[in-house]
């Protein structure tokens, strides 16, 4: 699976959110996506998966554009996580997990096979308004992976997993990234987990990256520190970023 | 789940036999089993020719209500959705006024099917595009968005019955659908009813995983496979063809097409393929039932079957409104 995108570029209005990306991703990988609020990871995260059409620049999976893919074949091949979910009907997470898998029905497991892989058999028969926060977070993830994409896209999956459950998501991610041979591509916050878990990281800041390497190497980065000085200035947590250096 | 639906079933004939007893004059079982059996007498002959077709007709109507309100329920993502509310029954209405009252010369049944349908889809975007049709519009402002077409709607009505009778006759035809009724149908209208209820659920089928998807929120149902903007279209116009049918046979039937969904959703889950025939069967029931009332509670005179509906669906709407808007 390879993500490409070409001078990519969008606008609200008057407003550039992302101002010409060119980026490609490989699989297997795991990339994080990292930047401070505002600097456009979920737009970018939106356009790579289709969702928002791009002002100028195209999106390519496997070197086809994205506006020649049909709604169907697009489902079935990425697992596209979006930040914000409420749905409408209190569906239970079987239901939830059983409309995820619906889009690729080459899969043979049955929806109990899929449930228990996922861990989230115990949940099963319980409705979405019934679930905490965490659990909402490890059905939609269930949802996502229940097809067992080449293509993974997230944005900030962990959000609402304490810190227990964040580890587990990323060594899932990563296991699921090796052992599939998939791409997948996260948008995070966690700077310590990006730096140990990610094979790459992609920082965007005001709409551009600036910098895109192998996680080991952003520690020393100047962009990165540059990134996140801008939140630092209104907000010093200087402890907290030289215990996200000392972890390298 | 079969179940349910034979349990569902049961209650639809049970609504069939009482509809057909009821009237302003009462049938016992015995009559309706002498007149099924062919019994020639005036009152058998009655009950065939008169109270058979209709009750069968309201079943019908009762239907595409059903259906047309949990399709409805499912493009708007809104359980208070309904097509009464949202002026798609009332745009219906307008194209079957023009239909019926401006001399077009076009044949009369062709032309008011397609000016109904026009009505009814024309209405629908209107509330869709106010009330914005991406993500999910909130209850309050998809409500008064249909309150304002519905207003608009009824008081272009009024002023084209107004302006364009000058037959007291069609003005009598066009007063009885603003009040909702259902007509005793002919053999022909009555198959062409059932073809339409058979038709509306087989292309409402077609839509049941989109619908489900779509309740997932425009993003989640993307991420799964869905086109939401092209779906919604689609679904639209199926939506407008079942309430313009409905309406073109049963007139205004407020509230129906809110409270088959909801029962359904209740008896038989969330997911649209069970959902719809299961709120198709719910509706039938109902407008099955309150048309026998309408018939049965003032003899001689029959009430319009839009005050029924109304009086018993009202206060239900109000409760449902009451409790999400306090959620």
């Amino acid at each position: 699976m390879r993500v490409e995108c070409r001078d990519l570029g969008v606008k609200a209005g008057e407003t550039a959110l992302l101002e010409g990306l060119s980026l490609s991703f490989d699989a297997p990988a795991l990339v994080g996506i990292l930047g401070p609020n505002g600097a456009g990871k979920s737009t970018l995260l939106r356009c790579l998966a289709g969702y928002r059409r791009p002002s100028r620049g195209e999106v390519l999976w496997n070197g086809r554009p994205l506006a020649a893919w049909q709604a169907g074949e697009r489902g079935a091949i990425c697992g596209y996580c979006p930040q914000q979910f409420e749905p409408a009907w209190d569906y239970s997470v079987a239901e939830i997990v059983a409309l995820g898998r619906d889009r690729n029905l080459t899969d043979a497991r049955t929806l109990d096979e899929i449930l228990r892989s996922n861990g989230v058999d115990p949940l099963a028969r319980r409705r979405w308004s019934q679930l905490s926060g965490g659990e909402r977070a490890r059905t939609m993830l269930a949802a996502t992976l229940s097809t067992e994409p080449p293509l993974v896209l997230a944005d900030e999956p962990g959000a609402s997993l304490d810190m227990r459950h964040r580890l587990a998501l990323l060594e899932r991610l990563k296991a699921y990234a090796a052992a599939g041979r998939a791409l997948v591509i996260v948008v995070m916050h966690d700077l310590d987990l990006a730096l140990r878990f990610c094979d790459r990281l992609v920082l965007l800041d005001g709409g551009k990256v600036t910098a895109d390497k192998p996680a080991q190497e952003m520690v020393t980065e100047p962009a990165f520190e540059a990134a996140f000085q801008l939140r630092l200035q209104t907000h010093p947590r200087r402890v907290d970023r030289d215990w996200v250096l000392g972890l390298g | 789940m079969t179940g349910r639906f034979l349990l569902l079933a049961a209650a639809l004939a049970a609504a069939l036999l009482f509809a057909t007893i009821a009237g302003h004059d009462w049938a016992s079982p015995a009559r309706l089993a002498s007149a099924l059996a062919g019994a020639q007498d005036m009152e058998s002959r009655l009950l065939l020719v008169w109270r058979i077709p209709r009750v069968l007709a309201a079943a019908l109507v009762g239907a595409l209500l059903g259906l047309g309100g949990a399709i409805f329920q499912g493009v708007f993502r809104n359980p208070l959705a309904e097509p009464y509310l949202l002026g798609a029954s009332g745009g219906a209405a307008i194209g079957a006024t023009i239909a019926l009252l401006v001399p077009l010369g076009l044949p009369g049944g062709p032309a008011l099917a397609a000016l109904s349908f026009l009505g009814a889809w024309g209405a629908t975007w209107l509330v869709l595009v106010v009330s914005g049709l991406h993500g999910r519009p909130d209850t309050a402002g998809l409500l008064l968005a249909g309150v304002a077409v519905a207003a608009m709607l009824g008081a272009l009505r009024s002023f084209l019955m107004l302006a364009l009778s000058d037959d007291t006759v069609n003005l009598q035809v066009v007063l009885s659908w603003t009040l909702g009724g259902i007509q005793t149908p002919d053999l022909a209208g009555l198959l062409l009813l059932a073809g339409l209820v058979a038709a509306g659920l087989l292309f409402a089928i077609r839509l049941a995983h989109g619908l489900d998807l779509l309740g997932l929120g425009d993003e989640q149902a993307f991420a799964f496979g869905l086109d939401p903007a092209r779906f919604a279209r689609r679904a639209v116009l199926v939506g407008a063809a079942v309430v313009a049918a409905a309406v073109a046979f049963g007139g205004l039937v407020a509230f129906i097409g809110l409270i088959a969904p909801h029962l359904a959703r209740w008896w038989i889950g969330l997911r649209h393929r069970a959902l719809m025939p299961a709120s198709a069967l719910i509706g039938a029931a109902l407008v099955a039932v309150c048309d026998g009332i309408a018939r049965a509670v003032l003899p001689p005179a029959e009430i319009p079957l839009g005050l029924v509906t109304a009086l018993i669906g009202g206060p239900f709407f109000l409760l449902l409104l009451a409790r999400r808007l306090r959620a």
